[in-house]
């Protein structure tokens, strides 16, 4: 897990890159990598890659990047890990490929060598890299299969930039800063920028499962080699193997092990969730020993329902691990507030709950954290499962009639905002009808027609124009798994999970030097996974996967989230910072519209914040 | 399964024989298409000018229409009766015309961005084409950013394809009697070469004007030499006489290209602090006959200056900052030809041209 940035002067007419902004746009990632840090430039100085490092996997110096081949014909810049490098570079070796380091890293070099640009389709794992093709003059940019390590990129039309920040770019000094109004639209819909916008228009994310080749007249578009939705499609065509507990414990114990690899103590965040609860129960059954897990807690929940200290502790005391509970406090919290929206690359709503527990970790010592990310998607744990299908059974027929839905919102949104009731309900005709409008309904912050609330219309015209929401959401359902299970599982990977989750666990674990491993998230395991999805399975599935399930406290307790403190102290902080009258904050009935729009003024249009943020703490 | 041998409709605006960036640039367009590894024949029908600069086996070039109408239904004729792999459509406002023949005739639309015409948003049936295109060149990195701002493209879908500059352009000897004309002898020349058009007042003739006293006050043999002619001339006249430097003023009236090296040679430096420059290859030839450049940092100039390695960037709506500019050039002439021009020579174009046009095939 590291940092990686490179320039590429592809055109005849660029001049030679600039040393000194590649170097601005690796140090900006200090954080990312603080074990070490290389830079690399080609004789000419057209290309020039840099890295900087958190070592995991051979700690020696012998993991420096970028790394080239004996040759020097092909250069590596790489960030995140290759969980089945081992099984790969036996292969390699079988082929007569010569390795002289221990690191994953030198595998995508040969593997590159053996097997081009389609080498991505061989690798599980995490992660984002970049590949200099001396004799073809090109540079391949991968991203792994669901999106779990960024990449962006920016082309001015003769020279080619990439990194894995958005910060990180603009750090160079290069890249315009003009805003692109479809992220800006696409935070306040989503409460996160869906990729590949962000809110700059010179910078775009490398798309999740894609690849980006950039020859001499500059990047060609990305190239899926992967896709949620085809693995679902895929699934449901082949033949099902029974949703045995067996096959799931198999599957989730393959995913853990693989995720075990390292030369370091490899820790776990535990809330009193299952999916957290399950995969150190997991971790336990593959053979891990020594466990450090983690809880975050709050002074003002001890000795209540919501906290998750004490279920947590169960936990640990059940799979024998070493366990510690971190309080985090509201003076901390504002003390540490303008250094998360300092670290938070793009804007989005979430992100505080894992700053606070990568900084517990770190705390710790340690250098490496197993999440539960994604066994809401992966095990349908989220209302949206139950109730996106149910919308689109009601609402599919009524949906197909010409500007009924626009005409019911208008005559009931007064009323259901008179009544105080979610306006979001007068939407239901409009959006409801389809997989993506009722996708957009339930996980919209802001509706389209409520952005002009937060947004100038011109910049609301111009961001939906060029966002097309529905379009966005619609193409990572094609194609079109079968089971509604399976396009919702669909919908909230490729959308909520990869803009958000994924990503706020990014910047906010790597802002700690914390690299954050997701076993929910693998694209093997997906695979498995996608065989069961018209079969009945759930959080439960995940509950009883270790040997010694779960305890039943963890199953039957409701989802409570880490929010509720934290809520109330974005509240204080926002009425401290906008100086808002007290009876327009007591209006305000949504936390997350008034904490987008406090995030919104600090990252999108800092200069327009009435107070500096530092003055809270 | 498309051919490997590409055949080509080129509809451009400036033929052979016009004078202008634009008719150079589709000289040079039409020749590399010739010499392309990808490209079978190039059907060329122009609005203005008349015959081809560079023939090749591989162009046909059919007589010119003047008459939009015209035109455009014999390119519709042409369509109708051969078929075309790409149409390349080289000027924005007739992209809704070359987008319905690439639709018409499934082939692949190639839109080629000068300047200013892409800079604001145009009407729907131009920006729908122009979000249609297969490829689109701009001929600067501002350009291509302009564009981006308006039109929903994706950005790898835009490429920059410069101007060149001629091998024709290189040092020369002051010829004497050109310094006896303009009275130049003992005097430092601050040159600019561009129309002067009451429509492009944005060359900045005015700002080296209004810098003039200031230059003069540090360097007294400072006159300004203006190459061009326009309806705007009678206008800078009187601003030269408003602001006391007439007698520094020289306009040369229009110069034919051929003659253009013998004026560079003249100057100390060449300055033009323009905010509306598609590219400003006038930037190149300057500095090819080894003149010192000054260009505007806000327009398309950055790209002709290489981001200042071939020429001074200046903000030109920063007086002071012009002014300091041209007293420093004039104090430190020194003519060597900047070796970076030969960046933008047509060899290098021409690869371009086949790599983009082997990337449609």
């Amino acid at each position: 897990m590291c940092g990686i940035a490179g320039i590429y002067a592809y055109h005849y007419a660029s001049n030679s890159i600039d040393r000194n902004e590649l170097l601005a746009m690796r140090d900006h990632m200090v954080t990312r990598g603080p074990d070490g840090f290389g830079l690399w430039l080609d004789p000419a100085e057209r290309v020039g890659f840099g890295h900087r490092r958190l070592a995991i996997i051979d700690l020696s110096d012998n993991g420096l990047q970028p790394m080239q081949t004996d040759d020097g014909s092909i250069v590596v810049t790489f960030n995140g890990e290759i969980y089945n490098y081992r099984e790969l570079r036996n292969r390699l070796i079988s082929k007569g490929f010569k390795f002289r380091t221990q690191s994953d890293t030198e595998v995508l070099l040969h593997l590159y060598a053996d097997r081009g640009a389609d080498m991505v389709g061989d690798l599980r794992g995490m992660f984002a890299f970049a590949i200099w093709d001396a004799k073809k003059r090109t540079v391949l940019l991968a991203r792994d299969p669901l999106g779990i390590k960024p990449l962006y990129y920016s082309d001015d039309g003769w020279t080619f930039r990439f990194a894995s920040q958005v910060k990180a770019l603009l750090a160079g000094g290069k890249i315009s800063r003009d805003p692109d109004a479809a992220g800006v639209v696409g935070f306040y819909l989503f409460g996160s920028v869906p990729e590949p916008f962000t809110s700059f228009r010179s910078i775009r994310a490398v798309p999740a499962g894609t690849t980006v080749l950039v020859g001499r007249t500059g990047p060609a578009a990305p190239r899926r080699y992967h896709s949620i939705a085809s693995t679902y499609c895929e699934g449901e065509q082949g033949q099902a193997p029974g949703a045995s507990p067996d096959y799931i414990r198999e599957a989730l114990k393959d995913s853990v092990r693989s995720h075990l690899v390292a030369d370091v103590p490899v820790g776990a965040f535990l809330s009193a969730g299952i999916d957290s609860g399950a995969l150190v129960g997991l971790m336990r059954d593959v053979g891990a020993v020594d466990i450090q897990t983690i809880t975050i807690g709050f002074e003002e929940f001890r000795g209540k329902n919501e906290d998750e200290t004490t279920i947590a502790q169960e936990v640990a005391a059940l799979y024998g691990t070493r366990h510690t509970s971190r309080v985090v406090t509201r003076s901390e919290f504002e003390a540490d507030l303008p250094l998360i929206i300092q670290a938070m690359d793009q804007p989005s709503i979430d992100g505080v709950n894992t700053w606070f527990v990568s900084k517990a970790a770190r705390e710790l010592g340690l250098k490496v954290a197993i999440s539960g990310l994604g066994g809401d998607e992966l095990f349908g744990g989220y209302p949206s499962f139950r109730d996106i299908p149910r919308w689109v059974r009601l609402f599919s027929a009524p949906s197909h009639i010409p500007l009924l839905g626009a005409m019911a919102r208008r005559l009931t949104e007064p009323l259901a905002s008179h009544l105080g009731l979610n306006r979001k309900a007068a939407s239901m005709l409009e959006f409801g009808g389809s997989y993506a409008g009722a996708y957009l309904l339930k996980r919209g912050l802001y509706l389209p027609w409520e952005l002009e609330q937060v947004l100038d219309r011109g910049t609301v015209r111009e961001g939906l124009r060029r966002l097309a929401p529905l379009r966005l959401i619609s193409e990572t359902i094609e194609p079109r798994p079968r089971s509604a299970f399976a396009r919702v599982a669909t919908l909230e990977s490729s959308l909520y999970m990869r803009n958000q989750l994924l990503r706020d666990t990014d910047w906010a674990s790597m802002a700690h030097s914390l690299e954050v491993r997701v076993p929910l998230v693998d694209s093997v395991l997906l695979g498995q996974m996608a065989k069961l999805a018209d079969r009945p399975i759930n959080k439960a599935s995940l509950a009883n996967a270790p040997l010694g399930p779960l305890p039943q406290a963890v199953v039957s307790r409701a989802k409570t989230g880490f929010t509720t403190p934290v809520r109330s102290w974005m509240h204080s902080v926002i009425k401290k910072v906008e100086r808002v009258p007290r009876s327009a904050a007591v209006a305000e009935t949504s936390w997350a519209r008034e904490w987008s729009r406090f995030i919104g003024r600090q990252a999108l249009h800092p200069n327009k914040s009435s107070l500096p943020l530092a003055q809270v703490a | 399964m498309r051919p490997s041998y590409l055949k080509v409709l080129a509809l451009l605006t400036d033929g052979a024989g016009v004078v202008g960036g634009i008719a150079q640039y589709n000289s040079d367009f039409v020749t590399a298409l010739a010499q392309s590894s990808h490209v079978e024949t190039v059907t060329v029908l122009t609005r203005f000018g008349t015959a081809p600069s560079r023939s090749h086996a591989k162009v046909t070039q059919l007589a010119p229409s003047r008459r939009r109408v015209l035109w455009s239904a014999r390119a519709v004729a042409l369509a109708l009766r051969q078929r075309f792999d790409v149409v390349f459509c080289g000027h924005l406002n007739a992209a809704p015309l070359a987008y319905g023949i690439a639709k018409f005739s499934s082939s692949r639309l190639w839109l080629q961005v000068h300047g200013y015409e892409g800079w604001t948003e145009p009407n729907m049936a131009v920006r729908c084409a122009t979000e249609r295109a297969n490829l689109i060149t701009a001929v600067s990195r501002y350009t291509r950013q302009r564009l981006l701002g308006w039109a929903n493209i994706e950005p790898s879908g835009i490429r920059v394809l410069p101007n060149t500059v001629t091998k024709d352009h290189t040092p020369r000897v002051r010829r004497p009697d050109l310094i006896k004309r303009y009275g130049l002898e003992g005097r430092k020349v601050i040159l600019t070469v561009s129309r002067i058009a009451s429509a492009e007042r944005y060359k900045g003739h005015d700002r080296i004007i209004t810098a003039l006293p200031d230059v003069a006050a540090r360097c007294p043999e400072a006159v300004y030499l203006i190459v061009g002619s326009g309806d705007d001339v009678p206008r800078l006249e009187s601003e030269a006489l408003s602001k006391g430097v007439a007698e520094r003023v020289i306009f040369a009236g229009h110069v034919p290209a051929g003659e253009l090296p013998h004026y560079f040679a003249l100057a100390d430096v060449f300055a033009m602090p323009s905010t509306g420059e598609g590219f400003g290859i006038v930037f190149l030839q300057a500095a090819r006959c080894g003149v010192p450049v000054i260009g505007g940092n806000q327009d398309g100039s950055v790209d002709a200056l290489a981001d200042g390695q071939i020429g001074r960037l200046i903000d030109p709506s920063d007086a002071r900052q012009l002014a300091d500019a041209l007293a420093s050039a004039l104090d430190h002439s020194q003519r060597t030809p900047v070796p970076s021009v030969e960046r933008f020579c047509f060899e290098n174009f021409a690869r371009h041209v086949d790599d983009l046009v082997g990337g449609l095939n």
